[in-house]
């Protein structure tokens, strides 16, 4: 019930007034090396899983031959230079690379569904499930994996869930062969009928997170003023509940309770500011940055921080949207993402779209490293994180889902060891390995996923192989 | 007789009122004169002699009769073994139906609705059944009378509407509340039900961060840093035609009231959709340009490049050079310059050139046109100060010159808006505890930032944000009380205008003006001739009749090019221009069935086909036969549909749960959809009634849809959009059916008629409704004395709606409640 509620609010409050402001310098972004260690965040398990569209380069023919993205060795001697994790070398002990397995919920199943591959499945990435094709609001597909351990975890942290991206999402209406445009906007599920909306400002993302207010000074005086509406919330509530039924007064506890809650959480954020040094980040341009590293850093800024202070352990977040053409000029091609991704299988027009693929890896280190430096009890934030990067698709050039990119970094709470490369046997589905994923996760008691057919050990080294 | 029956009841039950409200005083020693002026425990005001008729249930039906008719009638389906419909009335016995009024209650509703016992099966005759009806309703009133439950319900918080609403009132802006505050769950069909309204922690933080949000937007804030705020623009939004709001010899686009923080530049933006691949949709068109203006003046055109794609430098997006804008409420536009005035003669004819389909935003043969995808207004930079707006002169009733004016000034402007945020004078202490914030405001800045701190404080107090009722002083757990004078000024407001009480009405209330039935008559007479008695219609009658749905349904685009976002638009205002009208005129609550009139604009006139009618504004037509009331009206017409075909089911459906307050059963599982009944058979086309008798050949999907789907049928005349058809899937309509009672109607007129016969049914669930929505809480058993008795007396009003929101108001559940104690629950 609790977190029903949760739900509901963050869905509402992601509609939020669309207000943003450029990103201030967030104060403690990212403590150096302090104290953050006695928080109480130590030792809690977090979650991100982030999404990339249109598959790789390394999933055609050629790209498999050439290695592109797969490294050719299985096991723990991997070479990751011919491939897009190439940018992931010095992190490689904490990389968990799953190749070979397939997405094929995110198939076409029935006659009209055959060529809507872009507008279905984002919608299958983190549920597994075949999404009903429905341009109205009688969308299903499944409760993504992000989810499920938010339901589980969500209730112990301020705000339960985070869904972030990067392009802009369009809500209502159907998108393109029949498929609502939630199937593309959304790679969350609460339930089967419940597509989570993806926040795209970073600013709205950071309000949600820290607080309100563009400058350190702001959001402190907008604390302080916060918790004296607060003090005087209760002590209202005080006074009015002693004259009303003990029905009533009951019911204006439970807002009480409500008061409270609040009131911790500013406290939580107080203490998180506290313990280390506000290290200033360049401001942004008003609203949702142009550029796409500089927003892709934004947004892994927000969940390192919110990581660090526990105010959220669970974040997914959605890098593109299927069928954009937007053009990624720093990856040294100019053609769009989706026309680079229909290459007719010419070994050229591939080796381009695997630079766009391996510009959007090299936005990971970043963020990794970012975990690797915060301390996080004994251990390190990224020791206690799970991230999963994958794509739902395979060969983008003729839409199909087979052998999709997925990798894991961090070591769950040093239950993922790392530093391997794991191929999978033809035909296992994806969900096979997000299903090992969740277990990690304590959802242990979860028998199957999506089109699972086992959970599959993400530390069992298979034997090594050569390079093919 | 009947009547007869009726002004026994009626005496008899006010006769009990009056009595126990004797018994309360008698019990209870009056409140000491509190805070709360008028919270005393009930007190009689009504002068009705007592002359009660104890005991006797004569009319001509002995009790035993009553038991020998429901054994030989009902019970041999209604029986231990079959239960029919989930229910046994084989024990049945007339002398103990107080021991069940919820089975009571429940078999007189159907055998008003005329619905038992069904067509085809053993009868009485129809004065029998009147016979039985009657004195099943006459035991049900008189056991009420004799132990009157005027029912209870938790405290209620202001919901999104009533919120948005109280923001309006009190300082003069539109504030989108949806971003702020979580949804509200509906309960029976309304979102103002209290044990429905749940708290959260983000319910709690939304009304803080509201609260916070509402203070700086209102008063302007010349600290303001920049800010971007995006407005989406529905893909099914023509962008054909003029949008409302926007200059003359535009169209398209989009045109709202934004609320700007401070005097400064802004920037506008326009970002346009793409097609799937990521070029511009609509790019045949070329030199098209979109206007952005500010309150009809031109402030910037924008060029729109045909070959603008995603993959571009600046994406989809349109960027407008920075513009000075005063701070507050100022209407923006941004639109497409109108160049071409005829439609385009196409190989292929568009979907009225809305984004139906994205696909055919670039096909040559198919004229398609650039689409707005959402407006953004970011600033302000280089604030320059802050004008003066309608909230700073609203809420700056005076201006300190001097520090020694500051105070006084203060407290004033403070005693009055907490007057009116709190619904009541607010005591010294509350000023005081306002005060304290104005004063952390002040400290280190100006008086304007300590009003604005203590207006933040108001906005969060749980006094602004629920609906507190408190039981007088002395009154015990069990007891019942007559709510406090300025409560019940609340109850009324709420009720009638979805807003707190206005200073005429807390006046009235505070000086006692609400003790005497005739000065409430008074007061609810001023109130419904307001324009805010509006939200009679916005909000009770649109949810009562679902017009929320109508959003929902998104007609197939092939089969409906014609359909768009504005035309939905204009069905809903449509019927609440309708329902306003009933309420404004005070009409019988029947003319929502029989009306000769509605109300449309030019584009709801060509749907309808309804000549000679021109403009966007909308007028008063009157309509021809099959167009009479509310069933003849687009709205509900195409909220009971589905994408590509008409519905009979969900008509059928609609038609029971809304019109005549007796929900079908749920279908069992594992049925089939329609749309696995194919459109043709044996290389013929099937109407959709075709189809459904093939699909429902199944003798135990019969039982429930031989009632349901005629009442669909019916309407079969009325396509998905309610556009007027004679054939469908090219198979002539057939609208002739037969009621579940056996009585045989054709077309939307004698559907009308069928229920007009039974308008006991109708009557009963719009008055259940009413109340639902008066009281806040659902209507249970124990108040089905009351709403038969506000119906009998309705009746000698014409029905008048007046009369049922009197009857309401008068009643015992809306002017009372009880003290509850915390190991109950609100359905007792």
């Amino acid at each position: 019930m609790f977190i029903t509620q949760k739900h509901l609010s963050r869905r509402t409050a992601l509609k939020s007034l669309g207000v943003t402001v450029a990103l201030p310098f967030l104060e403690a972004m990212v403590p150096a090396r302090t104290a953050l260690a006695q928080t109480a965040a130590g030792g809690k398990l977090r979650l991100a899983a982030i999404e990339m569209v249109h598959g790789s380069a390394g999933s055609t023919a050629i790209g498999i031959q050439k290695h592109m993205w797969a490294p050719a060795a299985t096991g723990r001697a991997f070479d990751l230079s011919p491939s897009s994790l190439a940018p992931l070398e010095s992190l490689r002990e904490h990389l968990t690379i799953v190749s070979n397995t397939d997405v094929r919920n995110a198939e076409a199943f029935e006659l009209p569904e055959i060529g809507g591959d872009h507008f279905r499945s984002s919608a299958v990435f983190l549920t597994q499930s075949h999404p009903k094709q429905t341009q109205g609001s009688d969308v299903v597909a499944g409760t993504s994996l992000d989810q499920f351990y938010a339901q589980k975890v969500g209730h112990d942290t301020p705000i339960p869930s985070m869904q972030l991206c990067i392009e802009s999402i369009d809500q209502a209406g159907g998108c393109a062969y029949g498929y609502s445009c939630v199937y593309t906007d959304t790679v969350s599920w609460a339930s089967p009928k419940e597509p989570l909306p993806m926040i795209r400002d970073p600013r709205a993302a950071f309000d949600q997170l820290f607080g309100v207010g563009s400058t350190p000074a702001e959001r402190a005086a907008r604390r302080r003023r916060d918790k004296s509406i607060l003090d005087f919330i209760a002590s209202e509530v005080a006074r009015l509940r002693r004259d009303l039924g003990p029905a009533d007064q009951a019911r204006l506890g439970e807002y009480l309770d409500d008061v409270r809650e609040i009131e911790r959480r500013i406290q939580k954020v107080e203490a998180s500011n506290s313990s280390g040094d506000p290290r200033e980040l360049p401001g942004a341009p008003v609203g949702v940055p142009d550029a796409f590293a500089e927003h892709v850093r934004l947004m892994f800024d927000l969940q390192a921080v919110a990581f660090a202070s526990d105010i959220t352990r669970v974040f997914s977040f959605k890098l593109g949207r299927d069928g954009s053409s937007r053009a990624y000029p720093e990856s040294g091609v100019s053609a769009g993402f989706h026309p680079a991704s229909h290459h007719q299988d010419r070994e050229d027009r591939i080796r381009d779209f695997q630079k766009i693929n391996t510009y959007h890896v090299a936005q990971l280190p970043y963020f990794l490293n970012k975990l690797k430096n915060t301390p996080d009890g004994e251990r390190s934030l990224l020791d206690n994180t799970l991230v999963i990067y994958g794509s739902p698709m395979g060969n983008s050039n003729v839409h199909n889902h087979k052998r999709c990119p997925l990798i894991f970094a961090g070591h769950a709470g040093g239950q993922l060891k790392g530093g391997l490369h794991i191929k999978a046997a033809d035909g296992t589905p994806m969900a096979n390995p997000l299903l090992g994923a969740m277990h990690l996760l304590g959802l242990g008691d979860r028998a199957a996923f999506g089109d699972s057919t086992a959970a599959m050990d993400l530390n069992a080294a298979p034997e090594a192989t050569a390079a093919l | 007789m009947k009547k007869f029956a009726f002004a026994i009841a009626t005496t008899t039950l006010l006769a009990g009122l009056v009595a126990f409200a004797h018994d309360e005083q008698g019990a209870t020693p009056q409140a000491p004169a509190a805070a709360r002026p008028g919270a005393t425990v009930a007190t009689p005001r009504t002068t009705m002699p007592a002359a009660a008729s104890h005991g006797t249930v004569a009319f001509g039906l002995t009790a035993v009769r009553q038991t020998e008719l429901v054994t030989t009638y009902c019970a041999t389906c209604h029986s231990e073994r079959g239960k029919a419909g989930g229910l046994s009335l084989a024990n049945f016995n007339a002398m103990r139906a107080q021991e069940h009024p919820e089975v009571i209650e429940k078999m007189i509703r159907k055998l008003r609705a005329g619905m038992m016992p069904p067509a085809g099966s053993k009868r009485p005759d129809a004065a029998a059944i009147e016979a039985l009806t009657t004195a099943l309703e006459s035991r049900m009133d008189e056991l009420a009378s004799m132990s009157p439950n005027p029912g209870w319900r938790p405290f209620q918080r202001l919901n999104r509407a009533e919120y948005a609403t109280a923001v309006k009132g009190l300082l003069g802006i539109d504030v989108d509340v949806s971003s702020f505050l979580p949804p509200d769950t509906l309960s029976n069909g309304f979102d103002n039900v209290a044990d429905a309204q749940g708290f959260s922690p983000a319910l709690m933080e939304g009304y803080l961060r509201a609260a916070g949000r509402i203070a700086t937007l209102a008063l302007g804030d010349p600290s303001s840093t920049p800010t971007e705020a995006t407005y989406k623009v529905p893909r099914t939004q023509s962008q054909m035609e003029h949008i409302e709001g926007a200059p003359v010899g535009t169209r398209g686009g989009v045109s709202l009231v934004h609320v700007f923080p401070a005097d400064g530049e802004y920037s506008f933006r326009v970002m346009l959709h793409a097609i799937p691949t990521g070029q511009l949709y609509g790019s045949i068109v070329r030199g098209e340009q979109i206007e952005i203006s500010l309150n009809g003046q031109r402030v910037a055109v924008l060029d729109i490049d045909p070959r603008m794609s995603e993959e571009g430098v600046n994406g989809m997006n349109l960027q407008s050079p920075k513009v000075h804008v005063t701070a507050g409420p100022q209407r923006v536009s941004a639109a497409f310059l109108r160049q071409f005035e005829a439609p385009v003669d196409d190989i292929l004819a568009p979907q009225d050139y809305t984004l139906a389909d994205s696909q055919i935003g670039s096909g040559f043969g198919i004229t398609t046109l650039p689409h707005v995808r959402d407006f953004s207004i970011s600033g302000p930079f280089s604030v320059t100060g802050v004008s003066d707006t309608v909230s700073r002169r609203r809420v700056f009733s005076c201006r300190p010159t001097t520090l020694a004016e500051e105070a006084p000034c203060a407290t004033d402007i403070l005693g009055r808006m907490a007057s009116q945020a709190y619904r009541e004078p607010p005591t010294s202490g509350d000023v005081q505890t306002l005060f304290r914030f104005y004063e952390q405001g002040r400290k280190g800045a100006d008086f304007e930032a300590g009003i604005q701190a203590a207006l933040e404080a108001l906005l969060a107090s749980p006094r602004f944000v629920f609906r507190l009722e408190q039981p007088p002083a002395a009154a015990r757990v069990g007891q019942t009380f007559q709510v406090a004078d300025l409560d019940l000024a609340s109850r009324l407001s709420f009720f009638l205008w979805g807003a707190g009480p206005d200073p005429e009405l807390v006046r009235v209330a505070t000086a006692g003006g609400l003790k005497t039935a005739a000065g409430v008559d008074k007061q609810v007479r001023r109130m419904l001739a307001d324009p805010r008695a509006d939200s009679l219609s916005t909000r009770f009658a649109s949810q009562w009749l679902r017009l929320q749905d109508v959003d929902k349904i998104r007609p197939d685009a092939l089969l409906f090019p014609y359909w768009d976002y504005t035309l939905a638009e204009n069905l809903v205002h449509e019927t609440q221009l309708f329902f306003a009208s009933l309420v404004r005129e005070d009409r019988s609550a029947l003319d929502l069935l029989r009306a000769d009139y509605t109300f449309v604009n030019e584009r709801l006139a060509r749907h309808y086909g309804i000549p000679n009618v021109m403009g966007p504004e909308f007028r008063r037509v009157q309509v021809p036969d099959e167009r009479r009331g509310i069933l003849g009206q687009a709205s509900v017409l195409l909220l009971t549909s589905v994408a590509d075909r008409t519905s009979p089911v969900q008509r059928g459906k609609w038609v029971m749960e809304v019109l005549l307050g007796s929900p079908p059963p749920a279908p069992p599982p594992n049925v089939p959809a329609l749309d696995q009944t194919g459109g043709s058979k044996d290389g013929k086309n099937l109407s959709v009634r075709e189809r459904m008798e093939q699909h429902r050949a199944n003798p135990a999907c019969m039982s429930c849809h031989r009632v349901i789907d005629p009442l669909g049928l019916a309407l079969e005349n009325f396509d998905v959009t309610g556009k007027w058809r004679i054939k469908d899937n090219e198979v002539p309509v057939d609208a002739v059916g037969e009621l579940y009672d056996g009585t045989k109607m054709s077309g939307p007129a004698g559907l009308r008629e069928a229920l007009l016969k039974h308008q006991d049914a109708f009557l009963l669930s719009f008055t259940e409704r009413l109340m639902t929505y008066a009281l806040g809480r659902r209507v249970q058993p124990y108040d089905m004395p009351t709403v038969r008795r506000v119906i009998r007396d309705a009746g000698r009003q014409d029905y008048r709606l007046s009369a049922f929101v009197l009857g309401v108001v008068n009643s015992a559940a809306f002017r009372m409640s009880r003290v509850e104690g915390t190991d109950t629950t609100a359905d007792r």
